[in-house]
């Protein structure tokens, strides 16, 4: 249990508001534990514990916060809503508790809790968390089938049913509305950048029918338990468009723990690619076609030039003393390397 | 070498950071425990850049001079070529190059649409140029992330 002292108490009656006003928490609930927590760069997350008398056991939330110094312009509510679509789908997602779309709140931003999954997030920029699934690679693989059939979960989602929650973007309206993001923020004139737009542009894909796309899919945005994937997190780019892009994204080095040094061996941390992309195909039904998942990875690797440079330019004007945002200057050189990989310079 | 904020600015971070962490009262949560470790983190790499910084600026300007030079009677490369010469920074490299890349692209293109033979003579060396200078920027990708991997007291005992 955290240190009860340190709870601010107006998160705490905050929190237990909104767990009232939707029948949640009873009366005589208390906070017995809330702490902000590590990870974050668009939300910002709190762990919170609930005692109730009239209700059994210890009841945890996650409290997910947008800052007013996020990293993007996304609207919470749409996250909120998203995850009560996903309650009725075999997609694992935790069950939310309400939402408070003020700006002026304890929390310093609009804010929604959630259920806290059992299950840890891995960071696999951190050696260990990679070897816990190079490991989970090497013998059961029940993470490695979890994540990839995740996945195919997330894109067998109909549309029809998020129509009004999620913005619609094919390939053109992706690669513009992050070309327009990086142009807004950038402090610097990146040459590999903007010959990378102009190579997507160049090489644009047939289209494919669109499908919910989660947009930050990755084992560091999901709960791992047990040797099992128990939740998947951070839908904030969750669109509908093409699923393609999931699958890039995942592709990129980045994902698999790449920084200025080589990450793990196993495409997204969690598996061989022949092996991942033939099961996605066999859950999915639907075919990979290599030369058009690496054109998402380069978007990808744009999306995250746009979101990373957004926190650069906060970070400069003094609107955000997050230091992370400082550091995610030095994740540029291998975004470009990989970008120059991916265009085959 | 095209990074936003400098390293003054990035130093003053780390500063603000101990502060805040030296002013906090109680044991630190998880966030204020991993900005301190990013501020760790972002010391650390802003020590191998710097360390690196001279080395690999002067071999950028070197390679794109002499690949610019391969192309005396293309106004554009020459002009790069000036502007890179005369660069304080990456970053004003960063410009020059932008602007020449973004020239040699609009030639290329209007080449496939026209196919006129008085542009075609004008681009003749473009895409060759255009590729030279990806393969310079490839292998400068290659060349910062070998020396952000350095870590400084590694470096300093060298």
């Amino acid at each position: 249990m955290a240190d009860v002292a340190a709870i601010d108490p107006a998160k705490a009656a905050a929190a237990l508001e909104l767990l009232r006003a939707v029948d949640s928490a009873g009366p005589r609930a208390a906070v017995v534990g809330l702490t902000q927590m590590e990870g974050g760069w668009s939300r910002h997350t709190y762990a919170i514990d609930v005692e109730d008398p009239e209700r059994e056991g210890l009841a945890r939330y996650i409290g997910r916060v947008r800052p007013e110094d996020s990293v993007l312009d996304t609207d919470l509510g749409q996250e909120f809503e998203i995850y009560r679509v996903l309650e009725a789908e075999p997609v694992p997602a935790p069950r939310v508790h309400g939402y408070e779309p003020s700006a002026d709140t304890p929390f310093g931003g609009p804010y929604f809790l959630m259920e806290r999954l059992p299950g840890d997030g891995l960071n696999v920029w951190r050696r260990p968390d990679r070897e816990l699934l190079e490991a989970d690679w090497a013998d059961g693989r029940g993470i490695a089938t979890d994540f990839v059939d995740g996945m195919a979960a997330i894109h067998a989602v109909a549309p029809k049913k998020l129509a009004g929650v999620v913005v619609a973007r094919d390939f053109r309206a992706t690669v513009g509305r992050w070309r327009e993001m990086y142009e807004e923020v950038r402090l610097v004139a990146d040459p590999v950048v903007e010959e990378a737009y102009a190579w997507l542009l160049d090489n644009e894909p047939a289209p494919v029918e669109p499908r919910l796309v989660h947009g930050d899919y990755r084992i560091g945005n999901c709960l791992v338990g047990g040797g099992r994937l128990t939740g998947v997190l951070d839908w904030e780019l969750a669109s509908i468009g093409d699923p393609r892009f999931d699958l890039g994204y995942m592709a990129l080095p980045y994902s698999s723990g790449r920084f200025v040094t080589a990450g793990s061996p196993l495409l997204g941390a969690v598996a061989e690619r022949d092996w991942l992309e033939q099961r996605y195909e066999a859950a999915s039904g639907l075919p990979v076609d290599r030369s058009v998942v690496d054109l998402y990875a380069a978007l990808g690797a744009l999306m995250l030039f746009s979101i990373m440079g957004t926190g650069l330019a906060l970070y400069a004007r003094g609107e955000s003393s997050d230091i992370r945002s400082a550091w995610s200057r030095f994740v540029f050189p291998g975004l470009r390397a990989d970008l120059a990989q991916l265009m085959g310079w | 070498m095209f990074n936003a904020l400098r390293t003054e600015q990035l130093i003053a971070g780390i500063g603000t950071t101990a502060r805040s962490a030296a002013g906090a009262s109680g044991p630190p949560d998880e966030y204020a425990r991993g900005q301190l470790l990013s501020a760790y983190s972002v010391s650390r790499l802003l020590a191998a850049e710097v360390s690196a910084e001279a080395a690999l600026l002067a071999w950028l300007r070197g390679e794109l001079i002499d690949a610019l030079a391969a192309a005396p009677e293309d106004p554009a490369a020459v002009a790069a070529a000036t502007r890179i010469e005369a660069a304080g920074d990456a970053l004003e490299i960063g410009d020059a190059l932008v602007d020449l890349l973004a020239e040699l692209r609009a030639r290329e293109a209007e080449e496939r649409v026209r196919s006129s033979p008085r542009i075609a003579r004008q681009s003749a060396n473009a895409p060759e140029l255009r590729t030279r200078i990806h393969a310079i920027l490839r292998e400068m990708a290659g060349r910062e992330l070998a020396a952000l991997a350095v870590r400084p007291e590694r470096s300093a005992a060298s």
